[in-house]
């Protein structure tokens, strides 16, 4: 069972500024718990499925400039950068 | 003006004259604004719908060529690119994006001369599936706006209903097409993984998403399909569109295919008039020369756990690029530290989005990543080899498309797990990556049910013949909206 501690510090990892837990906190904790139901599958020796594609099935790996100058439908910008707050 | 015909019959009107794409332009947008204030299933319209219209009769009046959807007025669910349009997925966070490209689907349409006549309510970014989710309010069923329409697409299956447009496109995660398809009573379809291209869709969860049709006929499904489907160079997971030409032999029948009835999707917690229409639709299947028969997929049990799982996870990553400095709103950033920053814009995801972000953050993090996610993905695999060896000895596998009728709103909202089981019949599909088709087929208590029906990858073409013949045995009351 998680504990409300873990989702407060996932939240945290996420950069999600939560104003009042306990809104999320029982719904979230009820969600992981219904996750639980995967103990019982029985899935343990099996195989995680992939599906492989070939580097000669990609597309070509080139620039394609955009028909606008895309940076200026941004908020915040100078020039050619994203304008970011200090990180500290 | 007729605004019920199908998009097939739109198109065979306007080639030889019987319709103006402009009247219908114009009807269609009168209809809008006559329902869609209780509806709610546009969250913006085009309105140069009419002068397009115009366009396109004029192109027919003078004899040049014209696209095969002649001006047919389609909705785009809101979370599909539309160049220099509002794309925003139901979000305050990107309640001011203006796309500056067309998706592919989008662009594939255009070329055939569709008007997208606006774009369509969701919960916010697809995550839901009754629309309550929206940032900007719900949609409502058309057939009792008390009820919820589905979800997420529900603001597609609602316009296709409410005779708002002729078809939509929405985005089907684990039931967004199928879903509200069967709450509102239209058809709604699931391509096989990879026959579409998602490029321009703002992702959820990549791995397992497709955009489909919804339509008010299997053979105006077949229709669209054959317009946005096919390989696309901006989408590496798109597949070759071997089995192109859905329309044709949309007739060809079911006669000697082997249904199989899975059993755990009809179980004792469907709704007993959702299992007395899925015995009727049984019945009907045989009628039409099927041999029917019960199949078990085990793993079924365990795939809404391993479909909310897998989804968070990729939630999780798709989410982190709003962080308001590349997509986002206005709100300055002078004053605060990097992270804060974040945190503080995030603050404008609702409640649904925020969850599933910490799910995402959870289900994949150390010491949890084993228990969780991994074992997700175990179930994933298997599950697929289950249906694989289902499809070794059935053509299709038919189940109800959702175990209950559509509910009131609020009915849910505070249950999460009880909502996540609504999905149970419907994620197979998506985990699997095969194609499944939702058609009306009953109406309980004022109420439709649809039945779906699932294929084999890549045999898109044989589940839309099924599905037709089925839709030729039901006959439903008018919608009363």
């Amino acid at each position: 069972m998680v504990t409300q501690d873990e989702i407060r510090l996932v939240a945290g990892m996420m950069k999600i500024d939560i104003q009042d837990y306990d809104e999320y906190v029982d719904k979230v904790e009820s969600m992981i718990g219904y996750f639980d139901i995967l103990d019982s599958a029985g899935v343990d020796d099996e195989d995680v499925a992939v599906r492989e594609i070939p580097v000669s099935g990609l597309r070509e790996d080139r620039h394609v400039a955009p028909d606008q100058k895309l940076i200026q439908r941004l908020n915040h910008y100078k020039d050619a950068y994203v304008r970011a707050p200090k990180m500290s | 003006m007729d605004l019920k015909i199908s998009a097939l019959e739109y198109s065979r009107g306007v080639r030889n004259g019987d319709i103006s794409a402009e009247d219908f332009a114009a009807a269609t947008l009168e209809r809008i604004s006559g329902v869609d204030g209780t509806l709610h299933a546009f969250l913006s319209i085009n309105s140069d719908a009419v002068d397009q219209a115009r366009e396109v009769d004029r192109r027919v009046a003078s004899g040049k060529r014209v696209g095969a959807c002649c001006g047919m007025p389609v909705s785009i669910k809101d979370n599909i690119c539309v160049r220099d349009g509002r794309t925003t997925c139901a979000s305050r966070m990107l309640e001011d994006f203006v796309a500056p490209y067309d998706a592919t689907v989008v662009s594939r349409l255009r070329e055939e001369d569709t008007i997208f006549i606006g774009k369509t309510n969701l919960d916010e970014f697809a995550m839901g599936l009754t629309t309550e989710f929206s940032a900007f309010g719900p949609s409502r069923n058309p057939w009792n706006a008390e009820f919820v329409p589905g979800g997420s697409s529900g603001g597609s299956a609602v316009s296709v209903r409410a005779f708002e447009c002729v078809a939509s496109l929405g985005s089907d995660t684990g039931g967004s097409v199928r879903n509200p398809a069967s709450f509102c009573s239209v058809v709604g379809y699931k391509p096989t993984y990879g026959l579409v291209s998602r490029f321009g869709l703002v992702s959820y969860a990549n791995s397992i998403e497709q955009i489909g049709p919804l339509t008010r006929t299997v053979s105006d499904a077949a229709f669209m399909l054959d317009i946005i489907s096919g390989q696309d160079a901006n989408d590496d997971t798109t597949v070759d569109n071997e089995d192109a030409g859905y329309l044709q032999d949309i007739d060809a029948g079911i006669e000697g295919r082997k249904v199989g009835i899975v059993r755990e999707m009809v179980s004792e917690d469907t709704d007993p008039a959702v299992a007395a229409a899925t015995w009727e639709a049984v019945a009907r299947l045989e009628s039409l020369g099927a041999v029917c028969e019960g199949v078990s997929l085990d793993m079924v049990k365990y795939s809404v756990a391993a479909y909310y799982t897998i989804t968070s996870a990729e939630a999780g990553s798709n989410l982190a690029r709003y962080d308001n400095l590349r997509y986002g709103y206005e709100f300055p950033t002078d004053g605060y530290e990097f992270n804060a920053y974040i945190s503080k814009a995030r603050q404008r995801f609702g409640p649904e989005v925020i969850r599933r972000m910490i799910l995402g953050g959870f289900v994949p993090s150390a010491g949890h990543a084993g228990r969780y996610f991994l074992k997700a993905l175990k179930v994933k695999s298997r599950l697929t080899r289950e249906v694989d060896e289902a499809f070794q000895k059935y053509d299709l596998l038919v189940a109800p498309t959702a175990p209950i009728l559509p509910f009131k709103f609020g009915e849910k909202i505070d249950d999460p797990v009880s909502m996540f089981l609504v999905d149970i019949n419907t994620v197979t599909a998506n985990l699997t990556g095969k194609p499944a088709v939702s058609v009306p087929f009953a109406v309980s208590g004022g109420l439709p049910i649809g039945m779906q029906l699932m294929a084999d990858s890549m045999k898109d073409r044989q589940l839309l013949q099924a599905a037709r013949a089925l839709e030729q045995t039901v006959r439903l009351p008018e919608v009363p909206a």
